[in-house]
């Protein structure tokens, strides 16, 4: 059966939602699903807007030859070329053969690597060409590396849509839902976008600044902000723009305190709810706390991005920092995170070695991450006689830093 | 393209000539001989509105630009080169950082008055320990509430004693080097800010120039100049332009001297002519208004640029190295026209001869801007990665004075001892109970096995109760020799001692140990073993007998009964924010990889320090092969 929404009277909403995939990239796990997002022109020339992940592909191909509705498809404009938004490409031409392909001249390359022979059908556009369909003109912006470089993000002049690929868009699958004003985003799908957006385009900050710089001259005329994944934007510019102008520079969303814990047997568990109540006691309102080792690293990752402030408790491991933080640090190295202010807990029942450890890391491969000097040692367990004076003067210190 | 200075210059060249000639020319010797302060003229010069030539309007300056400056300090130094100083020192090293990096509230309190001249400025970087390497700072800004106390001593500081504001640099990180030094503005006048006696120099007499002292100065928070760990940062930007200023007054002392000597060699008359129509000097006089054009185009060249806001380090480097070396070299010439004549006090070109010396010294030395060059030119060394070159701190309590007091008898040690503990401001008329937990203790001492036997644990209860201290221990001497319970033990394993005065008396200093009182604020060390690590982990130490030094030490601090000890009040140490790098870092747009200037690209043939803009065209990304031309800024 179709699912298919109107964005605006000419451009249909034909994309699909992915509820059985457990790993998105195989990597991010995904608990509510994702969309793919893919549009449909109807002008005196029909053009299709991306396409979807081969694994839906056959909802996808229902709704797309519905909204034809016999018709022949004209042309399909490939903004970014991704297999979760390309791989049905190759079915599209085979149902629709004389389909002409627009897109970029890496994509092009990329096309004939993955294996899609557009030899014969592809039209090569640039920054700032312009096509015609009939009513409809659209206009075509480089985006380079958000998050790969053939990206490319094409405004309809007539409607006012911005088809933005993966930019503004977020895991949850739609089910039924268009628009980011039908739900309660900054309740129910900001976290999700903000993981999916950090995670995947994290590291590349600039370019997105980059491309909200070449954006900002087209934004009055536009009206839709169409992404690859999750609810299309025709409100609240300002608010989701925001949000992305943020994570771009690396700069915090709240003042607030994301405490990681590694903890084998409970001790350090302890220690790092316990800095929780004293934070909380202390005025901090946001403050989160996270185990780990049953946390997964893109749920650590996107919290960083939101958070000013990371205090990491480790337990000490092979005289090094835990396997898991080590791999939390590895990613937001990877990811280009910076500009946060770290306090370290660590442990130790012989040699506490991961306090210094992850103190070199952030110190040394991290940039500007500011790290409090107070460290709290664990020596195997904390009461009220080993060490409750220094994370009392830990927990100062945290406080302290956020008059600064 | 005409190289030349605009009308606007040259009428102010000649307002500042005709008034070096009239107020300082006939009291230069004068100056020279007595070391004597031209506080009038300064006065004057104030209220013309050159003591602010280069800042805005809206800050009291005149608004004019940088070549206007540089002309002022050159038509100073060519008449006297210690009057020339005292602008530059004031207008680059003091009014140039505040007007850079002070907030808008720091501006309108300090830079205003500077400005108008109603005060005068200075700046205090140099050290005993720390000349052309300020990274060996030893000036302390330790915070305590809203202030910082500082701590330590400058030297050779020009303006020193007239100036009223003072910019100054000091570690408000120990153990960081250059990353752990902030800037400060300090005013003249303040409680424990006091002045070394004047120095007794070779040249450049009539500025000013002493020691700085710092005893216990409490700096208000908001007098911290940018942010804390920026001050080395600061202290380079500010010499970059302040070279600008010597160049100048190099230059104008190297005029000065070929104009006396012109002048000389037209009227004195030898073997029938005028001496400047011997080949033989005509030769010298050629050579000396030859290098005196190349020195001005480099000076203006490297001014225009700075007011142009391009790049100008190198460029100001190159003007101070050349002008340095010129005003020895023009100055030694011109003496030796003068002949015999020149040799005497009071003539004009033996001043000169000695006041042309500083300018291949003072705001880095002829080295160090060779140094400041080829870094631009060749990039900086790559760095250092082997663990043999990393610097070695191998103190497990982190940077300490490791102070050994070694002179005299037992007494004096002890003496010396207890004045530096009552300077960092020990108050031992109070104290706690012996019984305290160690947590929670402000004062420990603390024993070792050398105590030897039982009963002499006296001795360490009557030390630990006239300190005004709990009483402690090693690992050993609680579970071995069982002289205190296992909970007075202090190490990683035992109980952390956090307050602020630990006194170790017979303990070697194990690892485990010193883990656990590193956040102690002052250790002191006494043990008869010189090489015990305990030493090299400590604020303060006494090597020598514990039976002979701990009953002097008990003695010395014998105040009768303790009054009971207010709140402990820990000094903290705030963690400075991490700074940008200076370079910025680009990324590429086909693939994101990132260009580090400090790395550069070794496989492109681009080496490390290489900025991105001196990059070759030609250059490729190493990771897909775009274009430079498709990399963008990092923010």
């Amino acid at each position: 059966m179709h699912q298919v929404r109107k964005v605006t009277e000419d451009i249909v909403w034909v994309g699909a939602n992915e509820h059985r995939l457990a790993l998105f990239e195989n990597i991010h796990p995904l608990t509510t699903g994702v969309s793919y997002n893919s549009y449909l022109l109807l002008d005196e020339k029909t053009v299709l807007f991306d396409t979807v992940d081969w694994a839906v592909c056959r909802q996808y191909l229902e709704n797309v030859d519905y909204v034809l509705n016999g018709r022949e498809l004209d042309y399909l404009v490939i903004n970014h070329l991704e297999p979760d938004h390309a791989a049905s490409m190759d079915e599209i031409i085979l149902r629709y053969p004389k389909v002409k392909i627009i897109s970029t001249e890496k994509a092009f390359m990329m096309m004939s690597q993955f294996g899609f022979d557009v030899v014969d059908r592809f039209i090569e556009v640039k920054e700032g060409d312009t096509y015609n369909f009939g009513k409809h003109t659209v206009a075509f912006v480089e985006a380079p590396m958000v998050h790969w470089p053939e990206a490319m993000v094409t405004l309809d002049v007539t409607d006012g849509v911005l088809f933005s690929a993966d930019a503004f868009g977020s895991f949850i699958a739609l089910d039924g839902v268009l628009f980011a004003d039908e739900v309660d985003f900054d309740r129910d799908y900001l976290d999700e976008a903000r993981r999916y957006l950090t995670n995947i385009v994290g590291k590349y900050g600039p370019q997105v600044q980059h491309l909200i710089g070449k954006a900002a001259p087209l934004l009055p005329q536009v009206k839709f902000i169409a992404p690859l994944h999750g609810p299309v934007w025709r409100k609240n510019f300002d608010y989701i723009i925001g949000k992305y102008d943020k994570w771009s520079k690396y700069e915090p969303e709240v003042d607030g305190v994301l405490v990681i814990y590694a903890s084998m047997y409970g001790n350090t568990e302890s220690v790092a709810v316990s800095l929780a109540s004293k934070l909380r006691e202390k005025g901090i309102k946001d403050v989160k706390v996270r185990d780990v080792s049953n946390t997964h690293v893109s749920w650590l990752v996107s919290e960083t991005f939101k958070y000013s402030h990371v205090v990491l408790a480790s337990v000490t491991y092979n005289l090094g920092m835990y396997p898991l933080i080590h791999n939390y640090l590895q990613d937001l190295k990877a990811l280009n995170v910076q500009n946060r202010t770290f306090a370290v807990i660590e442990n130790g029942t012989w040699a506490p070695q991961a306090g210094d450890k992850i103190r070199e890391f952030l110190d040394n491969e991290l940039k500007q991450m500011t790290v409090l000097s107070d460290e709290v040692t664990i020596n195997s367990s904390m009461s009220e006689t080993t060490g409750a004076v220094e994370l009392d003067r830990l927990a100062d210190s945290i406080v302290e830093s956020f008059k600064q | 393209m005409l190289f030349s200075t605009t009308e606007a210059h040259e009428k102010l060249r000649k307002e500042i000539r005709e008034f070096a000639e009239a107020e300082v020319k006939p009291i230069a010797f004068m100056l020279d001989q007595e070391n004597e302060f031209p506080h009038e003229v300064v006065a004057k010069m104030a209220k013309k509105g050159w003591m602010g030539i280069p800042f805005p309007k809206e800050y009291g300056g005149m608004g004019l630009d940088n070549v206007s400056y540089s002309i002022a300090v050159e038509e100073l130094s060519r008449v006297d080169g210690g009057t020339g100083v005292i602008l530059s020192a004031h207008s680059s090293l003091c009014l140039w950082p505040i007007f850079a990096y002070g907030n808008e509230k720091q501006k309108q309190k300090y830079l205003v008055p500077l400005c108008k001249g109603e005060k005068i400025g200075a700046f205090g970087l140099t050290e005993p320990d720390a000349g052309s390497d300020a990274g060996g700072t030893k000036t302390t800004a330790d915070p305590e509430g809203d202030y910082y106390i500082l701590n330590g001593n400058k030297i050779f500081i020009t303006n020193a004693g007239p100036a009223e504001t003072y910019v100054v640099f000091a570690m408000t990180q120990p153990g960081k080097g250059t990353r752990g030094i902030s800037a400060f503005i300090v005013e003249k006048g303040w409680e424990g800010f006091t002045f070394g006696d004047h120095y007794d120099k070779l040249g450049i007499r009539s500025s000013a120039t002493c020691e700085l002292i710092f005893n216990n100065v409490k700096v208000p928070k908001e007098n911290l100049l940018g942010q804390e760990g920026e001050g080395f940062r600061i202290a380079m930007a500010t010499l970059d332009g302040g070279r600008i200023g010597i160049a100048s007054q190099a230059m104008g002392i190297a005029q000065g001297a070929y104009e006396e000597a012109l002048t000389y060699a037209k009227e004195r008359i030898q073997f029938g002519k005028a001496i400047g129509f011997q080949q033989s000097i005509a030769n010298k006089l050629a050579d000396m208004a030859t290098k005196i054009r190349c020195a001005r185009y480099l000076c203006y060249s490297a001014a225009v640029q700075k007011d142009a806001h391009v790049p100008y380090a190198m460029e100001a480097a190159m003007a101070k190295l050349f002008c340095g070396d010129l005003a020895v070299e023009v100055a030694t010439e011109a003496v030796q026209i003068f002949g015999g004549t020149g040799y005497l006090k009071g003539m004009p070109v033996e001043r000169m001869y000695r006041d042309a010396k500083i300018t291949q010294i003072y705001e880095g030395t002829q080295e160090i801007q060779r140094t400041v060059i080829a870094s631009y030119i060749v990039g900086k060394p790559p760095k250092e990665t082997t663990a043999a070159s990393k610097p070695k701190n191998n103190a497990i309590t982190g940077e300490r004075k490791k102070e050994i007091f070694k002179e005299g008898s037992a007494k004096d040690k002890v003496n010396a001892l207890v004045t530096a503990l009552m300077k960092d401001g020990y108050d031992f008329s109070v104290g706690i109970d012996l019984n305290t937990p160690i947590v929670d203790a402000d004062r420990v001492v603390s024993v070792g096995k050398g105590i030897g036997e039982k009963k002499n644990m006296e001795l360490v209860k009557e030390l630990a109760k006239n300190v005004g201290a709990a009483l402690g221990s090693s690992r050993p001497v609680a579970e071995s020799l069982r002289y205190l319970p296992l909970n007075r033990y202090v190490g990683m394993s035992g109980q952390k001692f956090v307050g602020n005065l630990y006194i170790a008396v017979g303990i070697s200093g194990a690892g485990q140990h010193l883990k656990g009182i590193k956040n102690a604020t002052t250790i002191v060390a006494i043990n008869n073993n010189a090489n015990a690590a305990i030493f090299a982990n400590c604020d303060y130490g006494i090597v020598g007998d514990l039976f002979e030094i701990v009953p002097l030490l008990s003695k010395a601090l014998n105040t009768g009964e303790k009054k009971a000890m207010e709140q402990v009040k820990k000094i903290k140490r705030a963690t400075p924010k991490k700074l940008p790098p200076v370079n910025k870092h680009f990324v590429c747009l086909g693939c994101g990889y990132e260009y580090d200037p400090e790395l550069g690209d070794e496989d492109g043939a681009v080496s490390p320090g290489t900025i991105f803009e001196n990059v070759p065209d030609t250059w490729i990304c190493p990771d897909c092969g775009e274009e430079k031309s498709q990399f963008i800024p990092e923010r």
